[in-house]
């Protein structure tokens, strides 16, 4: 198990690399000149001060020496400075990262809290009204974007309960209160689709499961429908649906980004779009090496998850 | 004792009506602070109430006194003098003197500070603090939009400057606000400035600049009063608040216009029989009301803001939209079985995008074949700067003095001439534009210009919008001015 554990995370590193090549390359290839883009439509721009920019920036120098130069400060954990304010990259994401943390953690909260119920009903009700109807909304959960969801939730709010706080954040330690109550609109906005995905996915595997032997033996031995259900069939159940949860963080850290965006929420997403819109590299790196290392993270609880929710499981 | 002052202090703050904050809600952070090296105008409209220049315009676009009271020029006009503001101090306490100006002119035009405003100031021969409240700008030749340039050389403070080696992070001015606090992506807080010199102004106690990118965000938020202000709001939103209790919508004639440039290097506008059938194309009151819902005029080279300078459109012959005469110039220049080209367009813009759709549909019927290519910013932007479009449509951005716009667009060489223009009669014109100091001579210069200009030069002109802001009722006192500055919200009070 520890060695399992060790090796991962030894391939979270790999990954890292892969993905920190990857980014640094593609970053370059898209069009778009980094320092062009910095001096905009100004009046007087000479070719002497795009070089001088230029090389102030460290952008003159062939792609491996960036790349290198990069690297090294990574390694020593430093994630350069931000091409257009100056400050700190590392600062600049720890700033924004627990603000899309807290969204990201509520949303996959309430998702896992409303779709269990709503899979169990669904599949314990199955071919009746209750499950066409849980099925058709799980569609249209699943199909309607959730930005427009959230700016159809935010004209409804803002006309109907005039008087909520639904707009940019507070952080929790100024204001819970006030930070809970903005969190809301953009939590049920980000947490539809999975609600919709997890309830599908939690329905089909209990009824796969439902479908099995040794749940047959247990209703002929004279099992309460209860205890088959949530003691027997639940716990079987849950693989897939711990999988489809660790892809779906996934998801909604990219849902996150444009969420962040229709509600002012001053989180990585919005940092990220800036960032890639001024081609500001360091920045850009640094924000998708961090969201990498989440992701990849998040991945391998899964996987541990698995042992804990089946013991037959065994780490080699 | 000394908490009983503070009350009462605070009981005299409200009374004045001082204890507010208005909260105004823009579409992003600032870009830097420095008012000497920024371009945003994200950075402006926070940067314009926090520092002075010597002169500012006001809603009328004419020019007023600010740190200056007043000027005197010489007959040959060469010399101003400035007589400066006395009892005036920066936001740390210092007294503003005429070192001050002279200092905040030589950090513009040094070439280490890199300041896009040095071109305005390359006339400018020398500047000499004659006492602590006069200050003499002696030119190298007479140049008419000389005081019209001034409100750009903000008055800032050396030893701030000193301290932090630019002036992208911190504010130390002398304007009615004062830099209180920057939350990244969140907002920007001003405090009122106790020590201004106007006085009574300002007429809340702070603004805070929210940062909501998105434009029906903002809407919602001034529908249930977390915002009191909006700036710059698009035509479509303007249309749903405009009908809303409680809301008022301002609206006034922009400097700037969208347009449609081309290269003038490349086939087939290289040839002004083809850029004349373009404009002969366009039919710019239909393209007001799909694009900006009426909420815009269309307009030549300057804007009809500009009542002292703009020519009607009447007077354009290829204003009149005319599909026919196009095609026939079309074969004329050449191209009997019409023209392909890319209109290259900018995605963050809508306006932008828009008139560029329409634009293409209507120059179908004339020949044009374009195909509109919508880009994210690097890329127009690169692509702008390098010269390497057929055509483009955009935004540009207007000034109060004619030469300010026309000169560094349609100059041979001009620094935003990404046409590659170069029409050695309209170079004359600009010269002889910036050396007639008498008005009315130059509104006559300035007539031929925009005639030259409308039909057969490098820009179609489409249309100047309607400039809208939204506030809620309770806000009283703002003006709005066609250059977008913010600078009346020093009079706003807050009911």
């Amino acid at each position: 198990m520890t060695s399992y554990v060790v090796r991962r995370l030894l391939d979270l590193v790999f990954v890292l690399f892969g993905v920190s090549v990857l980014i640094f390359l593609m970053l370059r290839m898209i069009p778009g000149d980094a320092v062009l883009i910095m001096l905009g439509a100004n009046v007087d721009i000479t070719p002497d001060r795009v070089e001088a920019l230029r090389r102030s920036l460290g952008l003159h120098l062939p792609l491996h020496e960036q790349y290198w130069q990069w690297l090294t400060g990574v390694v020593r954990g430093d994630l350069g400075r931000s091409i257009w304010t100056g400050r700190p990259v590392l600062d600049e994401i720890l700033a924004r990262l627990p603000v899309t943390l807290q969204l990201t953690g509520l949303a996959l909260a309430a998702a896992i809290v409303v779709s269990f119920p709503i899979g169990i009903l669904s599949a314990s009700l199955r071919g009746g009204t209750a499950d066409t109807v849980v099925r058709i909304l799980a569609i249209l959960g699943l199909t309607l974007p959730s930005f427009w969801v959230g700016v159809l939730m935010l004209y409804f709010a803002s006309i109907y309960l005039p008087l909520w706080p639904t707009i940019g954040y507070v952080p929790f330690a100024d204001d819970p209160g006030g930070n809970l109550a903005r969190m809301v609109l953009p939590v049920i906005a980000v947490s539809l689709p999975m609600v919709a995905g997890l309830s599908r996915i939690l329905r089909s595997s209990l009824l796969d499961v439902l479908s099995l032997d040794y749940i047959r033996t247990g209703r002929a031995k004279g099992l309460a429908r209860r205890t088959l259900l949530y003691k027997h069939a639940l716990r079987n159940a849950m693989i897939p649906v711990v999988t489809v949860i660790g892809v779906q963080v996934g998801y909604l850290l990219s849902g996150v980004v444009v969420i962040e965006q229709v509600f002012a929420i001053p989180g990585i997403g919005r940092l990220v779009i800036g960032a890639i819109n001024e081609r500001n590299y360091p920045l850009v790196q640094g924000v998708i090496l961090i969201v990498t290392a989440v992701f990849v993270f998040v991945n391998l609880l899964v996987d541990l998850a698995y042992a804990w929710i089946d013991p037959r499981v065994e780490y080699a | 004792m000394r908490r009983r002052i503070l009350t009462l202090a605070l009981a005299a703050l409200i009374g004045f009506g001082l204890a507010q904050t208005l909260e105004i809600a823009v579409d992003q952070s600032p870009a830097g602070l420095d008012p000497h090296i920024v371009t945003a105008f994200s950075s402006f409209q926070i940067i314009g109430q926090v520092y002075d220049g010597l002169l500012e315009i006001n809603a009328d676009l004419q020019l007023e006194p600010a740190l200056a009271t007043g000027y005197s020029v010489s007959p040959d006009g060469l010399t101003y003098t400035f007589d400066l503001r006395d009892g005036v101090t920066f936001h740390n306490g210092r007294p503003f003197t005429a070192a001050d100006v002279v200092y905040s002119y030589e950090r513009i035009i040094d070439v280490e500070t890199g300041s896009p405003q040095a071109s305005r100031f390359a006339i400018v021969a020398s500047v000499e603090a004659i006492d602590e409240l006069t200050v003499v700008f002696t030119l190298a030749e007479p140049y008419a939009p000389f005081l019209a340039n001034l409100p750009n050389l903000t008055i800032v403070a050396q030893e701030v400057v000193e301290e932090h080696d630019n002036l992208q992070q911190v504010m130390v001015g002398t304007g009615p606000f004062m830099l209180a606090e920057i939350v990244p992506d969140t907002y920007t807080l001003l405090t009122a400035n106790p020590d201004y010199y106007r006085a009574g102004e300002p007429g809340v106690a702070a603004l805070r600049y929210n940062v909501v990118p998105e434009a029906s965000t903002r809407a919602a938020g001034l529908r249930t009063g977390a915002y009191h202000l909006i700036p710059d709001v698009d035509p479509a939103t303007a249309q749903t608040l405009g009908g809303v209790t409680g809301i008022t919508m301002l609206g006034v004639q922009e400097l700037s216009y969208s347009l449609i440039g081309v290269n003038t290097t490349r086939p087939p506008f290289d040839d002004a029989r083809v850029r004349r059938a373009l404009n002969l194309a366009i039919d710019r009151d239909e393209l007001v009301e799909a694009v900006y819902f009426g909420s815009a005029a269309p307009g030549g080279p300057l804007s009809p803001g500009l009542t002292d300078w703009a020519l009607p459109v009447a007077e354009y012959s290829c204003y009149a939209p005319d599909a026919a005469a196009a095609r026939a110039l079309l074969a004329e220049a050449g191209y009997p079985d019409g023209i392909d080209f890319e209109i290259l367009t900018l995605g963050t813009l809508r306006v932008v995008v828009d008139a560029a759709q329409v634009v293409q549909a209507q120059l179908a019927d004339a020949g044009f074949r374009a195909t509109v290519n919508v880009e994210e910013l690097g890329t127009f932007v690169q692509r702008w700067r390098n010269s390497d479009f057929d055509a483009f449509a955009s935004l540009n951005g207007g000034n109060i003095d004619p030469d300010g716009y026309l000169d560094r667009t349609f100059r041979s060489g001009g620094s935003t001439n990404v046409f590659l223009y170069s029409n050695p009669a309209v170079d004359t014109l600009l010269t002889a534009g910036q050396r007639a100091v008498d008005v009315s001579t130059r509104q006559g210069i300035y007539a031929d210009l925009q005639r030259a200009l409308a039909c057969d030069g490098p820009i179609a002109h489409l249309a100047y919008a309607t400039l809208f802001t939204a506030h809620r009722d309770e806000v009283s006192g703002f003006v709005q001015t066609p250059t977008r500055s913010l600078r009346y919200l020093r009079n706003v009070t807050l009911n």
